[in-house]
C-alpha cells in the first residue's frame, strides 16, 4: 500500500517550504545582507581567473625593486614579499580559503549530523556512548589539538580539511541530537512507527527533514570556523606552503617583514577577506536561525506605548477603584492596532468583591494588567482613566504609580507556578516587598512578620527559607496570595489564581480569600471562568465578551435576571444545583480574535438571538434599572 | 541525585577525561606517519652510539606499548617485556611524577620550560577574559534593557564584527597601530627591567600586556554580549518579573535583585564551554606578540619541530582547560539552587 504513495509530492513540498521559506527570509535584513556578502565573494572565487589582473604564478621575473610596494594603479593592493600582486593573490585565496571551510565543515556536519541522529533516534547504550564522547572531545581544546596533529603530519591542503572536519564536529552533533529527540515524539513520527514503517524509512522521510534546518544553520557556523581555524593554522606556519590562502599570505607577509617596511597593504587585505567570509556567514547563520525560530524579541521592562489621554477628568464617584471608559490598543508595527478592550467602566467598593467574567481572550487579563500599566510593550491605553482614591492612574509618573503598585492595589498572577523568583526562597520575595514599601517596618521584624503572613494562608514557617521549587503547586498560590497581602493593599487582583490546581486546593484557596476579605476590609477584582465561585462569593459581576463590557450588574441580578443573551447563555452552561434536571448547553464557536473583530455586536456570530441589525452595529451599554445593571445588547433598546 | 555525588561524578568525569588527552598525547606522537617521536635524534652526523646513548636517553629503546608490535616503529629487542618497562607505562610513570620528557632544541626538562610560561598565559588569558566579561556583560544588559531601539541593533552588529574578526589579524593590525604609538612590539618586559624596583616593574609588564590584552579583550565581548544579551531578554520576559514590577519595585531593583543572577547562569556554562576557545586566542596572541607563554611555546615548538615541548604544552593546556571546566561546573551547581534536588 505503502508503495502507492505519489513519488512527486515530496519534491513539489520541498520547493514550496524553499520558496515560503525564502519569502520570510527576505524580510530578514542582517541574513539577506550576510547572503549576498557570500554570494559576491563566490562569485569572486568562481571566476577568480577573470577577476584576478595577474596571473597566480607570475613571480618568476620578479627583482628587488618589485618587492613590497604600495597600492598603484598597476598593483591596487601593492605588492608582497615576493613581488607578487596583492589583489591577485587575494582574488585566488579566496578559492582556497572557502574550499578549505566548505570541505572541513561538510566532514564535520555528516560526523556531528551522523552522530547526533544515531544517538537521538537509537537512544540507549549508543546514546550515552556518542554523547560521552562528545562531550570529552568539547572540553579537549580543539586549535591546540590541531596544531599537535598537523604539526605532526605533512602540512598539505588535504591534511588540513581533514584535521579541521574530523574535530569541528561536537557541537554538530549535540544540536542534532536534541532535535532529533524532539522530533521523534512528534505525532506523526509515534504513527509511522505504530503502522511499523521501517526505522530507515522513519529516519529519512519523517525525521531528516525536519532534522535539516538546524543542520544548515549549523553548517553554516561551522564553515566560518574552519575558516578561522586554517587561517589560525596557516599563520601559525602549519598552511600548505604551495597553496596560498588568507592564512598563509597573512604567514608570509608578517614573517617576511611586512611589519618593520611599514608594508600595511600586505596584511590588510586578506585579513579583510577571512572578515569578510565570516561576517557573511555569521549573519546568514543569525538570519537562518531567526527565520526558523522566531523569537518575539520583548521583555517586561520595556518601555510601553504612552498612555493617550483625551481629557483629565476627576472621579465621577467616591470608591476606592473606579475604572471609566477604559480602551486598550495592542500597536504592532506594520499592522493595524488590535481593540483589546473597548470603553469598559466599573466601580469598586471597600470590601466588595467583583467577579470578572467571561472565556479566554476576552480581554480580562489585559484589562486588570492595565489598571497598573503592566501591559506588555505594545499595549497602549487610548482612551480611559483609573481612579484610585481619587487620583488618576493613567496619568502618574513611573515613580509615583510605583507607590502605589503593591502597596494600594497588589495581584496574584494567574498561574504562580512562573510568578516567583526560582532563584529567591520565598520568605526573601516577601520580604522584598515590605522593605519596598513600608519603610519605617522594623528590621528586626521582618521575618516574624513573614512568617505571620505564610501562617494565614497556611504556610508553615520552616518553609519560608524555601525556593519555589520546593513548594507545590498549590502552595505556591497561596504564597503568592501572602505577598499579596504583604504591604496591606487596599485592592487584590486576582487573575484565576485557582486555574490549574485540583479542586480541593482551589476550594481552600477561594475560602482564604474570602476570609481575608471578610477578616481585612479587602476588596477584590476575582477574575474567573467559575460561575459557581462567582454565584457564591462575589458582590457584583462584570461580564466581558471580546474585549467589552457585556453585562455588569449585583450578582443576584446577573443570576436571575441576565439581559445580555452572552450571560445567559454562560449561565446555561453551567450547572445550577436548584435545577438538576436541566439541560447543559455550550456555546458554539469561540470568542473573536482581535485582529478580526466582527463590524457589528462582537458576540453576534455566535449569538442566537442576533437579528439584522446586529451585524452591522455595534451594540452601545444601556441602563437597565437603578442599581446600576448595564448591559450591551440591541434587544435592550427594543424592548423598551 | 544529591550535590555530594553529583560533584563526585562530575569529577570522576575529568579524571576519566584527562586519562584519555593522555592516551591520545602518547600515541599521537608515535602513530602519526614521520616517526616524530624519533625526530630529534635523526642527525645524520651522529654516530650510531651517540644515536643509542641519546634513544636511551628519551627512552626510546623500549617498545612503545606491550605486544602491540604494528604500532611499534622501534623493533628492539621482544614484544613480550614487563609490561611497566614499555613506553608507555615509563611515560604514564614519569607524568605522575610530574616530568614531561626532555625539549629536543635546549635539552631541559619541558616541565620547567612549560611551568615558566604557564603563569604567563593565565596572565594573559586572565586579564583578557576578566575585560571582554565584565564588557561584554555590561553592553548585553545595555543591549537587552535597549531592546530593539539603536542601541540595541549597535551593539549587535558590533558584537557579531568582533566576533569575525581572526585574532592574529587583530593582533597584528594593533601591532601595527601601536608601534606607530610607541607601544612595546614584543614580549613581558623591557630587557634590563629585572633589576628595577618590582613596582616598575609591574609598570613594566602592565605596558608590555596592554595590546595583547586590548586584543583579547576586543575578540572575545563580541561572544559574551550576544549571550548576556539573549539570556537576559528571555530572563526579563518571564512571569516573574512582571510579579517584580507589580510589586512597584524600580527598574534598577529588578534588574539587580531579579534578573541579573538568573541571566549570569548561562553565562557561567559558555564561559566554560568556551575555555577550549580561549587558549585558541591565546597561541595566536602569542604568536604575534611574542608574548613569552604556552601559546608561543606551541608556536617555537612547531617551528623547531622540538615535539616533546609541543607535547607536553597540549598536555598542560588540555588539562587546564579541563580543571577550568570542572570548576564552572561545581560553580555552576553552587549559584542555582535548582540543580541540588535533580
Amino acid at each position: 500500500m505503502q508503495t502507492t504513495l505519489k513519488p512527486s509530492e515530496p519534491t513539489n513540498l520541498i520547493s514550496a517550504r524553499l520558496l515560503g521559506f525564502w519569502r520570510v527570509f527576505k524580510k530578514n535584513r542582517g541574513g539577506l545582507i550576510g547572503f549576498v556578502m557570500l554570494v559576491s565573494i563566490v562569485f569572486v572565487a568562481i571566476f577568480a581567473p577573470a577577476i584576478a589582473p595577474y596571473d597566480e604564478t607570475s613571480a618568476s621575473t620578479t627583482t628587488i625593486s618589485d618587492i613590497y610596494q604600495p597600492p598603484s594603479a598597476a598593483h591596487w593592493f601593492g605588492t608582497d614579499d615576493a613581488g607578487q600582486d596583492v589583489f591577485s593573490n587575494f582574488v585566488y585565496g579566496a578559492r582556497v580559503s572557502l574550499t578549505v571551510g566548505f570541505f572541513a565543515a561538510f566532514i564535520s556536519i555528516f560526523i556531528g549530523g551522523l552522530f547526533g541522529l544515531v544517538a537521538g533516534f537509537f537512544g540507549g547504550r549508543w546514546e550515552t556512548f556518542l554523547m560521552r564522547f562528545t562531550d570529552i572531545m568539547l572540553v579537549i581544546p580543539d586549535l591546540p589539538l590541531m596544531v599537535v596533529i598537523v604539526a605532526l603530519t605533512r602540512p598539505s591542503l588535504l591534511n588540513i580539511i581533514f584535521v579541521i572536519g574530523l574535530l569541528g564536529w561536537t557541537t554538530t552533533a549535540r544540536v542534532v541530537r536534541s532535535q532529533t529527540l524532539a522530533v521523534k515524539s512528534r505525532k506523526f513520527v509515534l504513527r509511522a512507527r505504530a503502522i511499523g514503517a521501517g526505522k530507515g524509512h522513519i529516519v529519512s522521510r519523517h525525521i531528516l527533514p525536519l532534522v535539516m534546518p538546524i543542520l544548515v544553520v549549523q553548517a553554516v557556523l561551522v564553515i566560518s570556523l574552519a575558516i578561522l581555524n586554517e587561517s589560525a593554522l596557516s599563520f601559525i606556519g602549519l598552511g600548505d606552503p604551495t597553496t596560498l590562502s588568507w592564512g598563509q599570505m597573512l604567514n608570509y607577509a608578517f614573517g617576511r617583514g611586512a611589519m618593520s617596511t611599514g608594508a600595511w597593504w600586505a596584511l590588510v587585505a586578506p585579513g579583510f577577506g577571512i572578515v569578510w567570509v565570516v561576517l557573511s556567514l555569521t549573519l546568514l547563520g543569525q538570519g537562518l536561525e531567526q527565520v526558523l525560530n522566531p523569537r518575539l524579541d520583548t521583555h517586561h521592562l520595556m518601555p510601553n506605548k504612552p498612555t493617550v489621554h483625551v481629557d483629565a477628568q476627576p472621579p465621577k464617584t467616591k470608591s476606592l477603584l473606579e475604572v471609566q471608559n477604559l480602551s486598550i490598543d495592542y500597536v504592532t508595527e506594520g499592522k493595524l492596532p488590535a481593540h483589546a478592550v473597548e470603553n469598559v467602566s466599573f466601580t469598586l467598593r471597600e470590601g466588595e468583591l467583583l467577579g470578572l467574567v467571561g472565556e479566554s481572550g476576552c480581554g480580562k487579563t489585559t484589562l486588570m494588567l492595565s489598571l497598573l500599566r503592566l501591559l506588555p510593550a505594545a499595549g497602549q491605553i487610548v482612551n480611559g482613566h483609573v481612579f484610585f482614591k481619587g487620583q488618576d492612574l493613567t496619568a502618574l509618573s513611573e515613580e509615583e504609580l510605583n507607590k502605589i503598585r503593591w502597596s494600594g492595589v497588589s495581584i496574584v498572577f494567574q498561574g504562580a507556578m512562573n510568578a516567583l523568583n526560582p532563584v529567591r526562597t520565598v520568605g526573601d520575595q516577601i520580604a522584598e516587598a515590605i522593605l519596598r514599601h513600608m519603610p519605617d517596618f522594623p528590621k528586626d521584624q521582618i521575618p516574624a512578620r513573614v512568617t505571620e503572613l505564610l501562617d494565614l494562608v497556611g504556610i508553615a514557617a520552616d518553609h519560608k527559607d524555601h525556593f519555589p521549587h520546593q513548594y507545590s503547586g498549590g502552595m505556591r498560590q497561596r504564597a503568592m496570595i501572602a505577598m499579596a497581602l504583604a504591604c496591606n493593599p487596599q485592592v487584590i487582583i486576582a487573575d484565576e489564581p485557582t486555574t490549574a490546581l485540583d479542586v480541593m486546593i482551589q476550594a481552600q484557596i477561594l475560602e482564604l480569600l474570602d476570609g481575608l476579605r471578610r477578616k481585612l476590609g479587602l476588596a477584590i477584582i476575582f477574575v474567573t471562568h467559575d460561575l459557581g465561585v462567582v454565584a457564591e462569593m462575589c458582590d457584583t459581576v462584570l461580564v466581558m465578551y471580546g474585549g467589552v463590557t457585556a453585562e455588569y450588574a449585583e450578582v443576584d441580578v446577573i443570576y436571575n435576571d441576565p439581559r445580555h443573551p452572552y450571560t445567559q447563555e454562560l449561565l446555561k452552561a453551567f450547572p445550577d444545583l436548584t435545577k438538576p434536571k436541566k439541560k447543559l448547553s455550550s456555546i458554539p464557536g469561540y470568542p473573536p480574535r482581535l485582529d478580526a473583530l466582527p463590524p457589528g455586536c462582537r458576540f453576534a456570530p455566535r449569538c442566537p438571538l442576533a437579528f439584522e441589525r446586529c451585524q452591522t452595529e455595534s451594540p452601545r451599554l444601556h441602563v437597565i434599572g437603578a442599581d446600576g445593571h448595564v448591559a450591551s445588547c440591541h434587544l435592550i433598546e427594543a424592548s423598551k | 541525585m544529591n550535590r555530594t555525588r553529583a560533584i563526585l561524578s562530575k569529577a570522576a568525569w575529568s579524571v576519566f577525561t584527562i586519562l584519555f588527552v593522555i592516551i591520545l598525547n602518547f600515541f599521537l606522537f608515535r602513530v602519526l606517519p614521520g616517526d616524530p617521536a624519533r625526530a630529534g635524534i635523526r642527525d645524520p652526523r651522529l654516530k650510531k652510539e651517540a644515536i643509542e646513548v641519546l634513544q636511551v636517553r628519551f627512552g626510546l629503546d623500549k617498545p612503545v606499548i606491550n605486544c602491540f608490535e604494528s604500532l611499534n616503529p622501534i623493533k628492539f629487542g621482544s614484544c613480550n617485556v614487563n609490561p611497566l618497562e614499555t613506553q608507555f607505562f615509563i611515560y604514564v610513570g614519569n607524568l605522575l611524577q610530574g616530568e614531561l620528557g626532555i625539549s629536543y632544541h635546549t635539552n631541559r626538562p619541558v616541565g620547567e620550560i612549560l611551568s615558566e610560561r604557564l603563569w604567563n598565559t593565565v596572565l594573559l588569558i586572565g586579564a583578557g577574559q576578566v575585560l571582554a566579561i565584565l564588557i561584554g556583560v555590561a553592553l548585553g544588559i545595555f543591549a537587552a534593557w535597549k531592546a530593539r531601539t539603536s542601541v540595541d541593533y549597535g551593539a549587535i552588529a558590533l558584537s557579531l564584527f568582533a566576533w569575525s574578526l581572526p585574532t592574529f589579524w587583530l593582533g597584528i593590525i594593533l601591532l601595527f597601530w601601536g608601534s606607530a604609538n610607541g607601544f612595546p612590539l614584543a614580549g613581558k618586559a623591557t630587557p634590563g627591567m629585572s633589576s628595577m624596583p618590582p613596582l616598575q616593574q609591574w609598570g613594566d609588564i602592565l605596558w608590555h600586556m596592554f595590546l595583547p590584552t586590548l586584543t583579547y579583550t576586543i575578540v572575545y565581548m563580541g561572544e559574551y554580549t550576544l549571550i548576556m544579551r539573549s539570556s537576559l531578554m528571555d530572563v526579563l520576559s518571564e512571569d516573574y518579573i512582571l510579579t517584580a514590577k507589580a510589586k512597584g519595585l524600580s527598574m534598577f531593583q529588578i534588574l539587580k535583585d531579579h534578573a541579573l543572577k538568573n541571566a549570569m547562569l548561562p553565562l557561567v556554562t559558555v564561559i566554560a564551554i568556551n575555555l577550549g576557545f580561549t587558549v585558541a586566542g591565546a597561541i595566536q596572541i602569542e604568536a604575534v606578540f611574542s608574548w613569552p607563554g604556552l601559546g608561543s611555546a606551541i608556536y617555537e615548538a612547531v617551528v623547531r619541530r622540538d615535539y616533546p615541548v609541543l607535547q607536553g604544552a597540549f598536555l598542560l593546556i588540555a588539562v587546564a582547560v579541563i580543571a577550568a571546566n570542572l570548576l564552572a561546573d561545581l560553580t555552576y551547581t553552587y549559584l542555582d539552587p535548582r540543580v541540588q534536588v535533580e
